[in-house]
């Protein structure tokens, strides 16, 4: 039994017990305030980015036009099909039915299908109709989600310049790859609530974040020259059997290229194809060797290794299908380089010009050859054009006259023009993979070096450098930055970035800008680029025949840069074939590609004929 | 309606006390704690054998069980189990060691459970183990009587429950069931004795004991294993997201995403699957996910009323050994309510406690019910008078 005593200490006890443990509940009451109340924010995001799986969508990629709009890359709509394993319930209808769909074989199908995983692609790229189709079925678990797939409306067209898109919707060559950040948008996303196995809670449903569209690309490229010069490069590489033919459609003031034609180009929708004779060739360098023996079985080893390369396409290592891809998708005009010749001739010209070592009115005899040091060059015609003014000496491409220019300015004011140009930094154009100049350096250039340089050999441009170079050479010594670019427009059709790109003033002045002018219009009236001449138009330009590498190996490249109108260039091309067969010089198969561009081009672009004016 | 009024008449002027209001608290936290168990624990119980109420058809059958029970120990005289705390104690000895028996079952990775032949029902000795701690402690602070102010008798106190602490920690693994019997006993012997300061003195050294440990965990590497892992997660559960810290943070998302109202009973997100074992020790988080600071709030007054029913019935407890019978029935619903709202808030360092009436448990609704028999047992006998 309890005292008096003990009971009135026991109670106190007992009271304070209480208060304590209510003392704890109370800390433990605002612990929950500061988590429910301070922290709910934090921890329910958190919970939300928990419980939600998504799914993306895919932005449209911006459209790439050409300066009159025309559409030359779009997106078609197409479908992904997909399953989700948890929530499939009649499994063997959904195998009967996406083979049927889809056209692919049961065994495909099944493994997809059952394959325990939280989501399973059947098959991408499916056509919108059959997407559609699917859809109807309504089928537990079977997923259809719209997607955009690159589609290039001309196929060939401008091919190494725009480029294609992966997986992913990125770009992987051209200015799809240059203007990425423009083009792809943001991807959108589908936010499904789900339990966590991954399975979705229905009754949550959805949460949509809409893609946002990428901006469309305006580009200087003209689809009808670009299309006009691709016919006559294919016609020219076909008639001269050439390995390939590049051409290029330049606004000598501005920069904005018209066209850019590297011939062999490839299907822009399917650009991981090999084309049938590529692989031919590739099978025939191979088997070279059994089949020249025999002249008799030629035709017939043709045939085999035309088979034998049908199989070989799957037989490539993926490194070795990687190379060709790579060398189909080379761009001629700005990744590789090349001996520029004769037409170089024109740098030489303006440098002498310019530093006053020569003017048009200077003389020179021109025997055929001329010593270098204890070297003997050679002119390109071996009796020589004897006496001559240095307008004649261009007319005619001599070069000992030129090599005597090139010694007049010496190694070091030679250099100093060839940096001035321009000519040993790249011209920034806005296509990914431009190659730089191989070019002597000062210290180790001699005599020698300098009299093969001043007729344009023994150091690699790119053909972009080349005409480049010879636009600011014309005019009026601004140096300007080739490029496609022109501005990007949102999906409202306002105006999100026009492109603005460097110009360099006064790399040559006016007058010996309008003398190049003058003495190029007279080699293409009078001289060795006849060919190139357009009736009713007054043209300037230079041929050039190049051998290449290693010299004798019988193998040259043919070119020739032309602008029209001559005493006002608003158009300049620069045509390059590349190893042809039979007649090889510039100015008799580079120089009427030309010609020909220009009599249908110069009349669309508005250029008067001089008789007009 | 004559007799109705002298019956009424009768009741009014019962000599003895019947605490109603307690009861009605029992009920409610056992009625709201099935609800909350079904609620979450369907989806995971469907998923698993196919029956949304499979764990809530279990625990209405044990909190039955536990209701019978309690029935029948409210109407024994309490003096009655007198007789058995020794034996009480030897027995929970005995089944704490059975579970290394074939008896034994092991659940969860730990062999805490007795299986009863025959009825697919398991006992947890630990459970059995409090009930007897509370009974003998009583009985010991009857005996000791005057001596428990002296040093020799306080140690003594203090000790008398070591041994069946320690083996629960060391056969059973279970540290959480130790440090409440361990708590039950301060607390009885808090209230049992005089003075303060030894208290004072023991919280405090507790304290600094924790403290000094924490630091050496965290400053220093020398003491490592899966203990300390707990401690890091619990001072910082992102750190370890996906191992220890898991169900922390899981809890702790669980409680962040209700607000203040919450969203909404059967709403919870967390339940489907992603805070493992819903029902059981962390079912304080969807409580707070679906119903909110407010029903949370809520259930936490329900307990502080129940702790004032029971101190007022302790209060005005015939004789010592019946107020020391509820003091240890305070204590243990009190410490496991608070440690498990202090873990389930990250309040303290992970460890398995369940929520009294709440969690999903059957051994522990059934020896709570026991014991809330014994408080109402206790109650019976106040004479009305001395109120």
């Amino acid at each position: 039994m309890l005292t008096s005593n003990n009971k009135i200490f026991h109670r106190k006890k007992i009271i304070a017990l209480f208060f304590l443990l209510t003392l704890l509940f109370v800390v433990l009451f605002g612990r929950l305030v500061y988590l429910m109340v301070w922290r709910a924010g934090y921890y329910e995001e958190l919970a939300t980015r928990l419980h939600e799986r998504e799914r993306s969508i895919k932005a449209a990629r911006g459209r790439i036009l050409d300066r009159n709009g025309t559409v030359l890359a779009d997106n078609k709509t197409v479908c992904t099909i997909s399953v989700i394993y948890n929530q499939l319930q009649d499994k063997e209808e959904v195998i009967r039915v996406l083979c049927r769909e889809l056209d692919l074989t049961e065994e495909y199908v099944r493994k997809r299908v059952e394959k325990y995983s939280s989501m399973e692609r059947i098959k991408s790229n499916v056509d919108k109709t059959i997407g559609d189709r699917i859809r109807e079925y309504d089928l537990p678990g079977v997923k259809v989600d719209e997607d955009y797939k690159r589609y290039y409306p001309y196929g060939e067209l401008a091919s190494k310049v725009l480029g294609f898109t992966g997986g992913d919707n990125q770009g992987i060559i051209g200015l799809e790859v240059i203007y990425e950040k423009y083009l792809q948008g943001e991807p959108g996303m589908i936010l499904t609530v789900t339990d966590a196995k991954g399975i979705e809670v229905d009754e949550a449903g959805e949460r949509r974040i809409e893609p946002v569209a990428g901006n469309d690309l305006y580009i200087s490229m003209d689809r009808n020259i670009q299309t006009y010069a691709t016919q006559l490069a294919a016609q020219a590489m076909a008639t001269k059997e050439a390995d390939s033919v590049s051409i290029i459609v330049m606004n000598p003031q501005n920069g904005e290229i018209y066209a850019m034609v590297s011939v062999p180009e490839f299907d822009l929708n399917n650009p991981y194809e090999i084309p049938k004779e590529t692989l031919a060739k590739i099978q025939g360098s191979l088997g070279e060797d059994t089949g020249k023996d025999d002249t008799e079985q030629e035709d017939k080893a043709q045939n085999q290794a035309v088979s034998e390369a049908q199989t070989a396409g799957d037989a490539l290592s993926a490194e070795q299908r990687q190379d060709i891809l790579n060398g189909i998708w080379r761009n001629g005009c700005i990744n590789d380089t090349y001996e520029p010749g004769s037409t170089f001739k024109m740098v030489t010209a303006a440098a002498g010009l310019e530093k006053g070592v020569v003017t048009p009115e200077s003389t020179f005899s021109c025997p055929g050859f001329i010593v270098v040091d204890d070297r003997k060059i050679r002119c390109h015609k071996v009796a020589g054009h004897g006496a001559e003014d240095f307008v004649h000496a261009t007319m005619n491409s001599c070069n000992p006259v030129f090599i005597t220019v090139g010694l007049r300015l010496g190694v070091d004011d030679y250099y100093y023009y060839f940096e001035k140009f321009g000519l040993k930094k790249k011209t920034g154009i806005d296509l990914p993979g431009e190659a730089g100049t191989i070019m002597h350096k000062k210290e180790d250039m001699g005599n020698v070096e300098l009299a093969t340089v001043s007729f344009g050999q023994s150091f690699q441009i790119t053909p972009i450098q080349l005409l480049t170079t010879a636009s600011s050479i014309i005019n009026g010594g601004r140096r300007i930055t080739p490029h496609f670019g022109v501005k990007t427009l949102d999906e409202q059709g306002n105006v999100v970035e026009e492109f603005a790109y460097p110009v360099e003033e006064g790399i040559l002045s006016e007058e010996t800008s309008a003398t190049m002018r003058s003495i190029l219009e007279m080699v293409v009236s009078e001289g060795s680029g006849k060919n190139g001449k357009v009736e009713g138009f007054r043209v300037g330009g230079k041929t050039a025949t190049s051998q290449t590498l290693p010299r004798g190996s019988g193998r040259y490249i043919a070119s020739f840069v032309g602008f029209a109108p001559a005493d006002d260039p608003q158009v300049i091309a620069i045509a390059i074939i590349n190893n042809p067969q039979g007649v090889y010089y510039g100015g008799q198969i580079a120089a009427p590609i030309v010609r020909q561009l220009f009599e249908n081009i110069l009349p669309y672009l508005g250029i008067k004929e001089y008789n007009e004016l | 309606m004559a007799a109705r009024r002298n019956k009424k008449r009768r009741r009014e002027q019962s000599e003895y006390f019947f605490d109603y209001s307690l009861l009605f608290i029992v009920l409610f936290l056992l009625g709201f704690g099935l609800i909350m168990i079904y609620s979450a624990s369907s989806y995971a119980a469907f998923e698993e054998f196919g029956n949304a109420a499979h764990y809530l058809e279990r625990q209405a059958v044990a909190s039955v069980i536990g209701l019978i029970a309690m029935i029948v120990v409210a109407n024994i005289p309490y003096h009655f189990w007198e007789r058995f705390a020794v034996l009480g104690y030897v027995v929970s000895a005995v089944l704490i060691v059975m579970v290394l028996s074939p008896l034994g079952v092991e659940s969860h990775k730990a062999r805490r459970w007795i299986g009863i032949p025959g009825t697919g029902f398991n006992i947890q000795p630990a459970e059995v183990a409090k009930l007897c701690m509370i009974l003998f402690l009583a009985v010991l602070v009857c005996k000791i009587g005057n001596s428990i102010r002296t040093m020799k008798g306080f140690i003594f106190m203090i000790l008398a429950p070591m041994p069946i602490a320690g083996m629960i920690y060391i056969i059973t693994k279970n540290l959480s069931s130790a440090i409440i019997v361990i708590g039950i006993s301060v607390l009885m012997v808090f209230v049992a004795s005089p003075d303060y300061k030894k208290f004072i003195v023991l919280g405090l050294g507790v304290c600094c004991a924790a403290a000094l440990l924490i630091f050496l965990i965290t400053s220093t590497d020398l003491i490592g294993g899966f203990r300390s892992g707990r401690i890091q997660a619990w001072l910082d559960p992102e750190s370890d997201a996906q191992g220890i810290g898991f169900q922390t943070l899981q809890a702790l998302y669980a409680i962040g995403s209700g607000g203040i109202w919450g969203k909404g009973l059967g709403q919870s997100m967390q339940k489907l699957s992603f805070l493992p074992e819903a029902q059981n020790d962390m079912i304080f988080s969807i409580i707070c996910e679906e119903l909110g600071l407010f029903g949370a709030v809520a259930i936490i007054l329900m307990f502080i009323l129940l702790i004032w029913r029971m101190m007022i019935i302790a209060n005005n407890a015939p004789d010592l050994f019946g107020a020391m019978l509820v003091v240890g029935v305070i204590g243990h619903i009190a410490i496991q309510a608070i440690l498990n709202i202090a873990v389930v808030t990250n309040t303290i360092p992970n460890t398995g406690i369940s929520l009294p009436f709440i969690s999903y448990g059957g051994s522990s609704v059934i020896f709570l019910l026991i014991e809330i028999g014994l408080v109402l047992s206790v109650a019976k006998r106040i004479q009305l008078k001395e109120l």
